[in-house]
């Protein structure tokens, strides 16, 4: 068993969508939704700004609050922590897409919810996700946060801050962003930017 | 300034049709909670009002399977050969089957009827809670309060009995139109005090309500006169509370599901 996360280094995420790209394109994500994007965000006032590049998609959160949600036991959490969808059980009745903070949801044209899965075909193979292998500046990196030898733990000593999304939700996300741009840290409203 | 490259799953995920169920299950839940109520009182009565209540339920039933894009992949099957007792939906269709069989039994006159009628006190009473604890359950919609808890059995009730009014002895169902729309009515008026007092989202989702506070006024006013009327014109009264509720209900649904985590304010 592992407890598979994700980091994203936003010091070093210059917001090119190839991780978003190559998302698509591995998973067949249907034209008009996306399971990986990304909010790019122009934060503080001259001389004092920064943009932060930010992907987003499903944190895979350790306490989910879309899979209790679900009538059919679709929306369910692997031993690894992965957060998947039973496709084949899926009534389509968007209660995980209710509950999920974080917008990582979406209705598949098929009829079924649909989300990033972290490339679970590839795990099988050995291989990262799709959005780990081709990001270009090196800033994502996979891995099992039970594994002492996982690169995830030097990444994490090393960074000199580290945020989840929406921490009052108590999801415990397992995608983490290091190096938040603005001093303030990820904002979650619109409100919050500052200017 | 915030703009995306790519898509969130931020669009509206629930759609008019599910407006329409929301009413559908209210007056399914309703009528076949007022069909125990008189079954346990006295069994025979109940026998008409049952074949109604069973109506409700099969048109809700089919709504729900005819607006679901997993309508023809015939996965509801799942709905009962799981255990997610953590899942409103789960209880919903659930309550809705056993109500079924119990109508069932009820209209035919099969079994023990002042029993049947105890049982589906209890499982109409689930069909009525669990659209409220569907909404309520989910923590990243501010909108949705724990209110909603309440008010929704209330007002799925008052949609029931406005529909009974016109089809039943008014002098029967009348009084019990003014208690639900009373209750609802307060219910809908504590609303927004609950949202302002709720947690780190309550300053955003008390803003969003007062974008909508015209509709409550305008819900509260129809549910005022529901009540009012009850006794005196209880049909009059029974349009004003079918309406007052339809619309509280349908923006709380409706607008509870806007993502404040795309859109902020």
């Amino acid at each position: 068993m592992a407890r598979y996360a994700m980091l994203i280094d936003l010091a070093a995420c210059v917001g090119c969508a190839a991780c978003a790209a190559a998302c698509v394109l591995e998973n067949e994500v249907p034209p008009g939704h996306g399971r990986l994007w990304i909010r790019q965000r122009e934060l503080g006032a001259f001389p004092d700004v920064t943009v932060e590049y930010r992907p987003e998609q499903c944190l895979h959160c350790e306490r989910p609050p879309c899979v209790p949600v679900c009538p059919t036991g679709a929306s369910h959490q692997t031993e690894d922590g992965l957060v998947l969808v039973r496709a084949e059980r899926c009534i389509a009745c968007a209660a995980c897409i209710a509950a999920c903070p974080y917008d990582a949801r979406f209705m598949n044209p098929a009829g079924y919810v649909d989300k990033c899965t972290f490339c679970e075909h590839r795990l099988a193979r050995g291989e990262d996700p799709a959005c780990v292998e081709t990001c270009p500046t090196g800033c994502r990196v996979f891995g099992d946060l039970d594994d002492p030898e996982s690169p995830l733990h030097a990444w994490l000593a090393e960074a000199e801050r580290v945020d989840v999304l929406r921490p009052e939700m108590g999801t415990a996300p397992k995608l983490l962003y290091l190096n938040t741009p603005s001093k303030r840290g990820l904002a979650n409203h619109e409100s919050e930017v500052e200017s | 300034m915030t703009t995306f490259y790519g898509l969130p799953g931020a669009e509206a995920f629930w759609h008019w049709t599910t407006l329409v169920h929301f009413l559908l299950v209210a007056l399914a839940g309703g009528t076949a909670f007022y069909t125990a109520v008189l079954g346990i009182r006295r069994a025979a009565s109940a026998r008409g009002l049952a074949w109604l209540a069973l109506a409700f339920i099969v048109l809700d039933l089919f709504m729900l399977w005819a607006e679901s894009p997993a309508r023809f992949r015939f996965s509801h099957v799942w709905l009962f050969l799981s255990f997610e007792p953590a899942s409103a939906i789960w209880w919903g269709a659930w309550g809705l089957a056993t109500s079924a069989l119990m109508l069932l039994l009820l209209a035919l006159g099969l079994g023990p009827a002042r029993f049947w009628a105890g049982v589906l006190a209890l499982t109409s009473a689930v069909v009525l809670a669990y659209p409220g604890y569907a909404l309520a359950a989910n923590a990243a919609r501010p909108l949705w309060d724990h209110l909603l808890l309440a008010f929704f059995p209330a007002s799925g009730l008052l949609l029931a009995l406005a529909v009974l009014v016109w089809l039943r002895p008014a002098e029967e169902a009348a009084p019990w139109l003014q208690v639900a729309a009373l209750a609802s009515l307060a219910l809908a008026a504590l609303y927004p005090v609950a949202l302002a007092s709720g947690g780190a989202d309550a300053r955003l989702a008390f803003a969003l309500w007062l974008r909508g506070w015209g509709w409550f006024l305008l819900g509260g006013g129809l549910l005022f006169l529901a009540a009012f009327l009850a006794r005196r014109a209880p049909a009059l009264a029974g349009a004003c509370a079918l309406a007052g509720a339809f619309v509280l209900r349908s923006w709380i649904v409706e607008q509870g599901q806007h993502s404040f985590f795309v859109h902020g304010f």
